[in-house]
């Protein structure tokens, strides 16, 4: 995972990513993926600004979920997945032999686009988290944890009555948000959210976003969606990708109202894609 | 489905339309009729077999017992060592009242022999369980021997020359007798399941094979349930897929369709003569039989594993679970209920497997059942293997019988096994 044919080559990508990063949250330089022979992304560099919402807009099979999952290297247990290219996180590199995955998970959540809540109770969900990474000391500890990780998403008052009832019986849009309850509990600085409202009804999908709004303001949050109008609603930072390049990114409204390639625009207005 | 055609809407139906379309409705008809004589012959195989089983079988869950009056005196047994005593004695001088008058010493061991050849044995048990009963008289009700059971059950024909009966008209009129008298019985046989084989029907049962069949079956589970899950959860959840998983995973499949006996032939090989283990122990009966449990056990554990769906696996590496934790936490109990159906399924399999037993040497003729994994043992399958194999007419029923209880444990396995999939099973 993670090599370059030239070392030299990998250092230099990180010294741009760490050199880029300044108020970034994440900075990216040159990330290509492959799956097998099949290159599925292209020297993508990206910088992602911290307690924003970036949005990755683009047509199926783009590779804007192959980047999303790798910067969480979720992509690492695809055994013919490989990556070159730099990921930072705070100036660190994600990438480096010595980071522990697991702890860098707990750092960069994850919400899928199929709510997938564990088929335990609404509280055995949140608190398997913190649980697996002995974030509480004590019964009362873990208890606060899932109510304020509830609370924040907005899902405390649905569910407080019946914490001990599986998660799997909530409705769909409810299931979605334990499951962004899930991913908070572990307190990470960056959530990533891959289409986490295709599967939901227009009215579960804006109480969706708008929890992402309020969570913006405790977290970095990168959503990849292939709703031109949610990505328009939700995110400051738009990146536009096609074919698995990276076409163009930058503030959301100059992407929507004036972008500066064709390809861009042709999306957009719904020519392509 | 009807042979009337119904008009298409549009336009009418051509000769040659109609003609396919009657073609094709019989072409149906005939399919489903294949089907039908299938299902039926099918069962009319089944229907036979257990009829068959249920009408031999049957005699062998009652037997017959006589009421005798044994005087015990003091003089044949001291109440000080009752076990000590002449039993053999005391079982003549019952046998002795049972039919009025003066007897020949050959016509009394002629009368001996209406009572099981186990008589006095179980004389002295029940004078040991209670010696109070020394210096009185005893009755008890005491099996008769097969010849006599056959006869008191039908299954004798008393019209056959005498000279072509294993019971002669003497001591068919002195059965009658004792019948007359009121003192035959016939009643549930409590026997087939308290007692271990015996060389005697009447006296045989199956409580050493059951036991046996237990332990073989405990040491199987004990050997192939944790070997084929770690098995299975390595090649399917660690191992990289590769030329070597791939070879693996088809001498998985290939040791599944190894004939039995095969491993039976490997047991003797390898655990009896190089290990040193001893014949016809249960224990080795139960490694033999954990070698074809095993990759039953691994296949529907990796297909239980697999049909746990990506998006849990997901969830779990999302909030930063590691694979084990992915593996113990979420994905081994979601597969836990068909792994546990399959395994109760390949247990039912060894619990019928005959042929690898044979090869370990549990058909042995073994009259008590066995205290642990290391005495010499059979199995429900070889007892029905020992018995059909035996020349006394009591045995053809208790074939039967033994087959009958060997069928019922495997039902209720796969009963269990039905109950936990319809219970646990998951939709996603």
């Amino acid at each position: 995972m993670g090599m370059l044919a030239d070392p030299m080559e990998k250092v230099k990508s990180l010294g741009d990513a760490r050199a880029a990063s300044g108020s970034n949250k994440v900075s990216t330089r040159d990330v290509s993926v492959f799956y097998g022979e099949k290159q599925a992304l292209f020297d993508v560099s990206v910088d992602i600004p911290a307690n924003q919402v970036t949005a990755f807009i683009g047509p199926s099979g783009c590779g804007k979920s192959t980047f999303l999952r790798c910067i969480n290297r979720m992509n690492d247990t695809i055994p013919v997945a490989r990556m070159t290219g730099a990921i930072t996180l705070d100036d660190i590199d994600i990438y480096d032999p010595r980071i522990d995955v697991v702890e860098l998970r707990a750092r960069v959540g994850m919400v899928f686009q199929k709510p997938n809540p564990f088929p335990k109770s609404i509280f055995e969900n949140v608190a398997y988290g913190p649980k697996i990474h002995g974030m509480t000391r004590n019964k009362s500890e873990l208890e606060a944890l899932v109510a304020s990780s509830l609370k924040r998403a907005g899902l405390w008052n649905e569910v407080k009555d019946r914490l001990h009832e599986p998660g799997t019986g909530l409705s769909g849009g409810q299931q979605q948000r334990l499951c962004i309850a899930r991913a908070i509990a572990t307190r990470p600085e960056v959530v990533l959210m891959d289409e986490p409202c295709s599967a939901l009804d227009p009215i579960a999908t804006a109480i969706v976003e708008e929890l992402i709004d309020e969570l913006r303001s405790n977290y970095t949050i990168i959503i990849v969606t292939h709703s031109m109008q949610q990505a328009a609603r939700v995110s400051q930072k738009t990146a536009f990708f096609h074919l698995g390049k990276l076409i163009e990114h930058g503030r959301t409204e100059d992407i929507f109202s004036n972008p500066r390639e064709k390809q861009t625009e042709d999306y957009i207005t719904g020519k392509i894609g | 489905m009807t042979d009337t055609a119904v008009p298409s809407p549009g336009h009418a139906p051509s000769a040659a339309t109609l003609a396919r379309r009657r073609r094709r409705y019989a072409a149906d008809r005939r399919l489903r009729a294949y089907g039908i004589i299938a299902i039926t012959f099918a069962l009319g195989l089944l229907a036979t077999l257990v009829a068959s089983l249920l009408v031999s079988g049957y005699p062998a869950f009652t037997q017959t017992f006589v009421r005798v009056d044994f005087p015990i005196s003091e003089d044949l047994v001291d109440p000080a060592d009752p076990a000590e005593g002449n039993f053999r004695k005391i079982m003549q001088e019952g046998v002795s009242t049972l039919i009025p008058g003066e007897h020949s010493p050959r016509e009394l061991r002629a009368m001996a022999g209406i009572l099981t050849n186990n008589t006095q044995f179980l004389l002295r048990d029940a004078v040991v369980a209670d010696p109070s009963v020394i210096g009185g008289t005893l009755t008890m009700k005491v099996p008769v021997s097969d010849p006599f059971d056959q006869l008191n059950k039908g299954l004798v024909d008393r019209n056959t020359p005498e000279d072509r009966r294993r019971l002669n008209d003497t001591e068919i009129g002195w059965f009658d007798a004792l019948a007359d008298e009121g003192r035959v019985s016939r009643s549930f046989n409590w026997g087939l399941f308290t007692h271990a084989d015996s060389r005697f029907p009447e006296m045989a049962g199956l409580k050493g094979a059951i036991v046996g069949s237990f332990y073989a079956l405990l040491v199987c589970f004990l050997i192939s349930f944790p070997v084929g899950i770690a098995a299975a959860v390595y090649l399917e959840e660690f191992a990289p897929k590769n030329r070597a998983t791939d070879i693996i995973e088809v001498n998985i499949n290939n040791l599944a369709a190894v004939p039995s006996i095969v491993f039976g032939l490997l047991g003797l090989a390898v655990f009896i003569q190089i290990f040193g283990l001893p014949r016809s122990a249960p224990l080795v009966g139960g490694m033999v039989l954990s070698l074809m449990t095993l990759p039953t056990i691994i296949i529907v554990t990796r297909n239980a594993l697999k049909a746990v769906p990506p998006s849990i696996r997901e969830a779990g590496y999302g909030v930063g679970a590691s694979q084990h934790q992915v593996t113990m936490h979420h994905v081994l109990p979601l597969a836990m209920p068909g792994i546990m159906t399959g395994t109760i399924i390949g247990l039912a399999q060894a619990l019928g497997e005959t042929a690898p037993l044979l090869l370990v040497g549990m058909n042995a003729f073994i009259t008590s059942p066995p205290g642990g994994l290391l005495d010499a043992s059979t199995a429900l399958p070889t007892q029905i293997f020992i018995w059909a194999d035996s020349p006394e007419r009591g045995f053809v029923s208790r074939t039967s019988a033994a087959i009958i209880v060997l069928l019922g444990f495997l039902i209720v396995m796969n009963a269990i096994a039905i109950f936990l999939r319809q219970r646990l099973e998951r939709t996603w």
